[in-house]
């Protein structure tokens, strides 16, 4: 008998719930659960903000001024703006079954969204950094983590991309945020494809490239259990506040694997590059005097080839 | 630090243990207080780390559980200690600059430094210069079978 792949498909959900879902369902597979492939979307706009993250690197004001909920997720990047208009899945298996290497791990769990992708019409790729493509843009935005003995990797299919509001919540200088606009208009870009298509292809895919049956599942009891726990959690500012970190000052932004922004400020001047694929693409230097600033920032953020 | 033997193409210090689940090894500074990093191996299959961060000095572990996460390729992680005790330093160099855990893994690039609960746990891992290199190319071997690092 073929062993079975859960596939939960929960709809639209509040914006809490679009991640403590996916938590729950990892803390399931942890405990013994059947690998699951799970869908969502957020019935509203809010924040979500990369495991190691400082809440700082969010603008709060912004946020609250936008009516913008930020909740702290368990897997990787940076501070992210998802709303509505993106359809999230997630698939989550047991540790064991999962490559060592997380390079190979990503690679053998995004290949089944990126052939989703393709029979949903979109063109898609897997690019040598890991990012799902079309072109030089990036069309999903992933992340994934090791949950107890569990390995979840969440994606999405953004059929709009507000790009104005994504760089809005990034705490950043306005030269700077004018910037990081400027690149997810060219290196960000939605896909308005059916979701419906999409959901049904990645069943299939992921089902065909992990030998597993598709079968439509929901939460187990003790997952409900976790899932109203990992509510108060992610509703509290402890866990909002995250893992103590370090101020990094903050020097670069990374728009997509090999898209940086970098910049230097001394007494009220700033200076910024724009590093595309280890290239200086445009360099903004105001005042003569912050050229070695900038240098030193470069060699720093090791951006440059 | 003593010597870093090549073994299937990765550097290995011979002058202390390691824990063959996680790739972590252990040298010991004092009767009771061990330091731990990461392996070659360890690092070789992370990736390029982007964030680390650890639980605060003070904390109690047992040996399997989580003193602190790892980020490569948004990736997150635990890192597992090899061995019970209490976190008493934490390398601050590394959550600055976690490019240092790949330069000098087995020197600057070391992680957390506990007391140790229980120093019998110390006979679970591998240990002796004559050991370690065997060991060790066995893992690479068995890493590069299953296609976890290229031929």
């Amino acid at each position: 008998m073929v062993p079975e792949l859960r596939v939960v498909d929960f709809g639209r959900v509040s914006a809490l719930r679009s991640q403590t879902l996916w938590h729950a369902l990892a803390y399931g597979v942890s405990a013994g659960g059947p690998p699951t492939l799970s869908f969502m979307r957020p019935s509203r706009a809010y924040v979500g903000l990369g495991y190691h993250r400082r809440l700082e690197e969010a603008d709060l004001d912004a946020c609250r001024e936008a009516g913008l909920p930020v909740f702290r997720r368990m897997v990787g990047g940076g501070v992210v703006y998802l709303d509505e208009h993106q359809q999230f899945f997630q698939i989550c298996l047991p540790f064991g079954s999962v490559p060592r290497s997380r390079e190979q791990a990503l690679r053998q769990l995004l290949s089944p969204a990126v052939a989703a992708f393709r029979a949903a019409g979109v063109p898609a790729a897997l690019d040598d950094d890991l990012e799902i493509v079309v072109g030089e843009a990036k069309v999903c935005g992933h992340g994934a983590a090791q949950i107890e003995e569990a390995v979840v990797v969440v994606g999405n299919l953004m059929e709009r991309f507000d790009h104005t509001a994504a760089a809005r919540v990034l705490a950043l200088p306005d030269e700077v945020r004018a910037e990081v606009a400027r690149l997810m208009e060219r290196f960000v870009i939605a896909t308005p494809a059916d979701s419906a298509a999409f959901r049904a292809a990645a069943v299939t895919e992921y089902g065909r490239a992990l030998g597993l049956e598709p079968v439509a599942g929901q939460l187990s009891a003790s997952e409900r259990a976790r899932l109203h726990e990992l509510d108060r959690r992610d509703r509290s500012p402890a866990w909002l506040r995250g893992p103590q970190r370090p101020d990094s000052h903050c020097s670069q932004v990374k728009v997509r694997a090999g898209v940086h922004v970098v910049w230097t400020e001394q007494e009220g001047r700033r200076a910024l590059a724009t590093v595309v694929h280890g290239h200086i693409e445009r360099m903004q230097v105001s005042d003569p005097g912050l050229d070695g600033a900038l240098t030193a920032a470069l060699a720093k953020a090791r951006l440059v080839v | 630090m003593g010597e870093i033997a090549e073994v299937a193409g990765f550097g290995v210090a011979l002058d202390r243990a390691y824990d063959p689940a996680g790739h972590f090894w252990v040298s010991m500074l004092t009767a009771e207080r061990a330091r731990i990093g990461m392996d070659a191996l360890g690092v070789e299959t992370s990736g390029t780390i982007a964030q680390l961060a650890f639980l605060p000095v003070g904390g109690n572990l047992k040996r399997g559980d989580a003193f602190g996460s790892l980020e490569a390729a948004k990736f997150v992680g635990p890192l597992t200690s090899p061995l019970s005790g209490r976190v008493t330093a934490t390398n601050d160099a590394v959550v600055a600059d976690p490019a240092l855990v790949e330069r000098d893994p087995y020197g600057a690039g070391w992680l957390v430094e506990l007391t140790l609960a229980d120093p019998a746990e110390l006979r679970e891992l591998v240990s002796g210069a004559d050991v370690i290199p065997v060991w060790f190319a066995a893992e690479v071997e068995d890493y590069r079978l299953k296609g976890v690092l290229a031929e």
